[in-house]
């Protein structure tokens, strides 16, 4: 082997090989989460929650709790002002002024020395209720009469898009055949294992300091300041380590930490708050349910000509980013094809249940479900092999969709005929069923904030030659902060394990959207990138001004012969003493090109698109409809894959999630009240649960991302929906069409039965 | 709470009489945590008359502080009352089967509690001792007083053993649940059978599903018409019709409607019978 | 809250702890002995993240009175590293990728403990079956029951 491919071939290993030195302390037991904080002095806070799904407050009596030997302090609505707040509409409050929307809605909170004495002076505050009609359905909530839940939002709409391009009733006029359907989806919870906890901590030198961990630390004390009225450099946020987010974390439960932090405030002790199991399920912030109406025009050689959504999103009382997930909902998937004519109508609509909020890909996932079955229908109707339709219409590389995305690199077509080919499509098992579904995501937004649209990043060198890259993007286990090790060792030339990210203190990191929209390995990455090469570059002008004759940069040392060689140690305090103190630092900032889109949403939304198709084998047990999983393939374009052992541990849990809301998943309701609020009965897939799952990556790169990368961490859970719903319908004869799909579903749809 | 551990039966009637209205026999003590607390916990997982399994007078005798990981490890179990190995293999998780005895599925009285079904299609009697140490014997399906009860009063009694008799070698049992996931899942519909098999033919056959009623039910009629019935397909198929028929069941919006769970008990019905009498034919 | 001495083994060491004996063995191990490693995960034992060994099964702590642990040998994650010094399943549940967030990995890793105990040669399926108690959001389980089958097979190779 020729020295160079040697030497290359060990660094990929050693790259391959290489896990962040906090995954030790996680199989120890010694990884500090959320749940473990303690701080001198702490007090522990305690949530009243209000009992009916929509109320008239008359009155609130703290004294009895008040008067419980260990309680520090009551607050109420009287300690905010009742001006709301919200991520993207301003409907939300830390604690109901007045009115009580859903069950579980903040009333009042207590801090006390212990989670008992918490919890019984909780519940010793005494609220007089006047109950008010309530309305659980959205259909019923649209409908004239029905009980209005906030005055700025009349009708109950929190938020609406309607959307025509090009010309879709001409093109439904012209059209050789038209599908149409209508798909249900629940609320879906992100389920992550460790429930959000937090503790405040408030004094006058250093502020409102918040421990808990975060996707967008920054984000949340944006708004944590806001609604507290501080100035944001007095309010910090510290993360411990994380323990799942899912995008359920982006922005946490807001009036936990605003509740948490006024607390702090009122007693001048850490307050320590969490929600317990039960409250993540009552009053955490599950993805949006949706109603979705589809009808699609097509030719008699399969070319999609337009798609036409009405789509009803369920928002419960409150919204945090659920607009976004709609209008995600509402377009994304009308960019896996070439369709040039698309009308759309999205509303999100209050209803008194839960607030939602997001879920890994924004809803992608839920569109795939419909999309992708609507694909196969019409397939079926055509005679023609879903697996040509979708290679007929797909996205490819160099095209412009119909919503303006710019597709700079796509290898979709290659994911499914690989998918297909690995799934046996053309050796199909007699008795068994075969769906496939493909899938695009944003990756990387850039127009959540058209004038933030990228990342930044710091390299430092220490004085012992290691370097520490800050950064504001967060490591909740997706493997973002392996990646960046990667990448920052890759640019300097070092072993991965002389670098370590620092990216858990707002103080010191530089400031950050977060890990949402699969921004991370693309944006933060790319910024990780350009602050070490830098560093490089000024690692190299400083050794030759100290003297080295070369300046080629290996395994921590300035390679010269090996007479002037100089480690890096060395180098950064010959630095650090001539400048009396200074490190060498290189900066890096990535801004993506300004985007072309427009108020309709046109435009460029994003750095890059990855794609992934995946394929599903399952069988149906005829007498009872329980459903059999052989197997599902997945096959991904996220560009060059950075590091593969992280790679497939996305996979393997992507698709099980993917798994979990196709089959198992969803939230119950019995008159506004959440019936399934445990782990027992709102059923994520056991290790007994979960298939054969088998990957592969096409592997071609890409002109943005960082070393041709892509993201992966959202989309490999959207396509496995389409999937298994047109398996089990190749094998039952018909789709089902609501979530999840169940033993009993399927059995329904067999049997002929009317449901009940 | 003082919870204490008897370290023999006369210790723990003492203790049983020594604390009137105000102590509870544990023996898991999984549920303890979730319910209202008792001022006295005496648990009674330590007694070597709760925790014995063996062969006496032709019957098995299992304690009833046995885990349901010892019931569904044990080779005598498995191999001459197979359905009860089964029932107690599919509940909860290991961690449960670790801790949640044989005593305790039946004196929680859940519906639907897998080894409660299997007790009472094997045909299971449960030994109690009282405050003045008499014993007494019921059969399990005699034990229950309603939802979530039973006739035992956790507060002067001490369910010790429970006792079945094995397979002979023309029997066999089964077990069988349908559940929404595999793992830490209430089931949607179980059942058990205990059946002989003479000559191709059913002698007798004990039929059970779950939840139809507070206790396990027997579906008495099917049972019946089953004595003479030959083990055929036929016998099949009528035993998937008329257990829906015989019995009336719930929808529950957490688990399935009615039309499907009485379509399940069905199947299930079927199922049941005919891997016990798969059972005994493999056995002669 | 009345407090009751209780005398037990917890990772090989006799000790004697004063507790209310109602409170959860979780609770005890956390909030009085200081051992955080076990995790909460939901308090009803339907996740898996506080799974301890109890002599040498695992169990939920939560669902554990701590009254019940009298004369008993309790085993935590902290038991099975010593330093630097790692325990196979842990070296292996880092090679294979078996960790994203990591929250049930002390669960996890007690419950792959207790089954390589016992049995040290365990099929796929022993190995699901072992862990379908224990709730993993992250992983899909795959890398974990690759890390298990891999510590054994190292162990046997020993």
């Amino acid at each position: 082997m020729p020295k160079d491919l040697e030497t290359l071939t060990r660094e990929k290993k050693v790259e391959t090989d290489f896990q962040s030195s906090e995954v030790w302390a996680k199989v120890a037991g010694k990884a500090v989460y959320g749940i473990d904080l303690i701080l001198p002095g702490m007090l522990y806070g305690k949530i009243l929650r209000s009992p009916h799904p929509h109320a008239r407050i008359k009155s609130i009596d703290t004294s009895a709790a008040e008067s419980i030997s260990g309680v520090r302090t009551v607050i109420t609505a009287e300690n905010f002002s009742c001006k709301p707040y919200g991520i993207v509409v301003d409907d939300e409050l830390p604690l109901a002024c007045g009115r009580v929307r859903y069950i579980g809605d903040e009333v009042a909170a207590v801090a006390a020395v212990d989670w008992k004495t918490a919890e019984e002076a909780a519940k010793a505050i005494k609220v007089e209720y006047e109950v008010l009609p309530s309305v659980f359905k959205p259909e019923e909530a649209l409908a004239e009469g029905s009980p209005q839940l906030h005055e700025d939002f009349p009708g109950n709409v929190a938020w609406q898009r309607d959307l025509e391009r090009g010309d879709a009733d001409a093109a439904f006029g012209d059209a050789d055949l038209v599908v149409e359907s209508a798909f249900s989806i629940p609320a879906i919870h992100a389920a992550y294992l460790e429930p959000i906890a937090c503790v405040a901590v408030n004094d006058n030198y250093t502020g409102l300091t918040l421990h808990t961990a975060l996707q967008s630390p920054d984000s949340v004390r944006t708004i944590v300041a806001k609604v507290l009225e501080m100035p944001l450099s007095r309010v910090r946020v510290v993360g411990p380590v994380m323990g799942g987010g899912f995008g359920g974390k982006v922005y946490g439960n807001l009036n936990l930490y605003i509740i948490s932090s006024m607390l702090a405030i009122k007693t001048g002790s850490p307050v320590k708050m969490l929600l317990t199991r039960e409250e993540e399920f009552i009053a955490g912030r599950p993805m949006i349910a949706a109603e979705i109406k589809l009808k699609m025009a097509l030719c008699r050689d399969g070319t999609i000509l337009a798609r036409e959504s009405d789509i009803i999103t369920d928002n419960g009382a409150y919204s945090a980013q659920a607009p976004w997930v709609s209008k995600t909902i509402s377009e994304r998937n009308d960019s896996v094809y070439r369709i040039p004519n698309i009308k759309t109508r999205v509303r999100l609509v209050y209803t008194n249940k839960v607030p939602t909020g997001q879920y890994r890909s924004y809803g992608n996932q839920a569109a795939n479900f419909a999309t992708e079955s609507l694909i196969d229908m019409a397939a079926k109707k055509l005679g023609i092999d879903p697996l040509q339709l979708r290679l007929l219409n797909c996205t490819r590389k160099g095209d412009l969709t119909v919503h303006g995305l710019q597709i700079k690199s796509c290898a979709l077509a290659d994911c499914l005929q690989a998918a297909a080919d690995e799934i046996g499509w053309e050796k199909k098992i007699r008795g068994r069923g075969y769906g496939l579904s493909a899938a695009i995501h944003a990756n990387g937004s850039i127009v959540f904030d058209k004038n933030f649209r990228g990342a930044s990043a710091l390299a430092r060198l220490e004085l012992d030659g290691r370097v520490t890259i800050f950064t504001g993007e967060q490591d909740y286990g997706q493997g973002a902060h392996t990646a960046f090790t990667i990448i920052a060792a890759r640019a300097l030339g070092l072993p991965p394990g002389l670098v370590t990210i620092q990216s858990r203190d707002t103080l010191i990191s530089p400031f950050s959207l977060g890990a949402l929209a699969m921004r991370q390995t693309t944006i933060g990455g790319r910024a990780v990138q350009l602050a070490a090469e830098k560093l490089r570059e000024k690692i190299e002008i400083t050794a030759v001004e100290a003297g080295s004759e070369s300046t080629g940069l290996r395994e921590g040392a300035v390679n010269g012969s090996s007479a002037n060689l100089i480690d890096l140690a060395a180098l950064a305090r010959y630095y650090h003493g001539k400048t009396s103190g200074l490190n060498l630092v290189g900066e890096g900032k990535y801004v993506p090109e300004e985007s072309d889109y427009d108020e309709s949403g046109y435009g460029n939304i994003s750095v890059t698109y990855s794609f992934a198709a995946h394929a599903a084998e399952v069988e149906i047990d005829r007498t009872t409809g329980e459903l059999t999983l052989h197997r599902i393939v997945a096959v991904h374009d996220s560009g060059r894959i950075i590091n593969l052992l992280s790679a497939i541990g996305q996979v393997y849990g992507g698709v099980t999630q993917g798994l979990g809301m196709s089959c198992y998943e969803g939230y119950l309701f019995e008159a506004g009240r959440v019936a399934n609020s445990t782990f027992a009965d709102y059923k994520i897939p056991t290790s007994l649960d979960v298939p054969v799952i088998d990957y592969q990556f096409v592997e071609r790169g890409d002109p943005e991302g960082p070393y041709g990368s892509k993201g992966l961490g959202e989309i490999v859970m959207v396509p496995v929906l389409g999937a298994i719903a047109n398996a089990v319908a190749d094998a039952a004869g018909d789709w089902v069409t609501d979530l999840p799909i169940t033993a009993e579903k399927i059995y329904q749809l067999m049997a002929g039965w009317e449901c009940e | 709470m003082s919870y204490l551990k008897a370290l023999n039966l006369r210790q723990a009637v003492a203790l049983l009489r020594g604390n009137p209205g105000r102590i509870r026999v544990v023996a898991g003590a999984t549920d303890l945590s979730l319910q209202e607390m008792p001022q006295v916990a005496l648990d009674i997982t330590a007694l070597p008359e709760t925790t014995g399994l063996e062969t006496a007078d032709g019957f098995f005798s299992l304690g009833a502080a046995l885990t349901h990981s010892e019931i569904a490890n044990s080779h005598p179990v498995r191999h001459k009352a197979t359905a009860l190995t089964e029932a107690c293999a599919s509940i909860g998780s290991p961690q449960i089967r670790n801790v949640g005895t044989l005593g305790g599925n039946v004196i929680n009285a859940a519906p639907a509690a897998d080894a409660a079904v299997a007790l009472v299609a094997l045909g299971a009697g449960a030994v109690m001792i009282n405050l003045e140490g008499k014993t007494r014997e019921e059969a399990v399906e005699d034990l229950y007083a309603g939802f979530n009860q039973t006739i035992i009063d956790s507060g002067s009694e001490i369910m010790l053993k429970l006792v079945i008799r094995p397979c002979a070698a023309n029997e066999g049992s089964s077990f069988e649940r349908f559940a929404s996931r595999k793992a830490l899942a209430l089931p949607m519909v179980n059942g058990a059978a205990r059946v002989e098999v003479v000559d191709g033919f059913f002698r007798s056959v004990r039929l059970v599903l779950a939840p139809i009623n507070p206790a396990p039910t027997r579906l008495l009629n099917l049972e019946e018409k089953l004595q003479g019935a030959p083990v055929t397909e036929e016998t099949y198929k009528k035993i998937e019709t008329e257990a829906a028929a015989e019995v009336e069941v719930r929808a529950s919006l957490l688990r399935c409607t009615a039309q499907y769970r009485s379509h399940l008990i069905g199947v299930l019905a079927a199922r049941v019978v005919r891997k016990a009498a798969e059972r005994a034919l493999e056995r002669k | 809250m009345d407090n009751q001495e209780v005398v037990f083994t917890l990772n090989e060491e006799l000790v004697r702890v004063y507790a209310d004996p109602a409170e959860s063995l979780l609770t005890v191990l956390r909030d009085k002995l200081g051992l955080f490693g076990t995790k909460v995960g939901c308090g009803r034992g339907e996740c898996g993240a506080c799974t301890v060994l109890l002599d040498d099964q695992p169990v939920n702590s939560c669902l554990i009175p701590f009254g019940k642990v009298e004369g008993r040998r309790i085993e935590t994650i902290e038991n099975l590293s010593r330093g630097e010094e790692y325990h196979p399943i842990q070296k292996a549940f880092v090679e294979k990728g078996a960790v994203q967030c990591g929250f049930c990995s002390p669960g996890m890793i007690m419950s792959a403990h207790a089954l390589l105990k016992t049995n040290p040669q365990p099929s796929l399926q022993e190995i699901k079956t072992a862990i379908s108690g224990n709730l993993c959001r992250c992983t899909g389980y795959k890398q974990i029951e690759e890390a298990i089958a891999s510590a054994a097979e190292k162990k046997s190779r020993r």
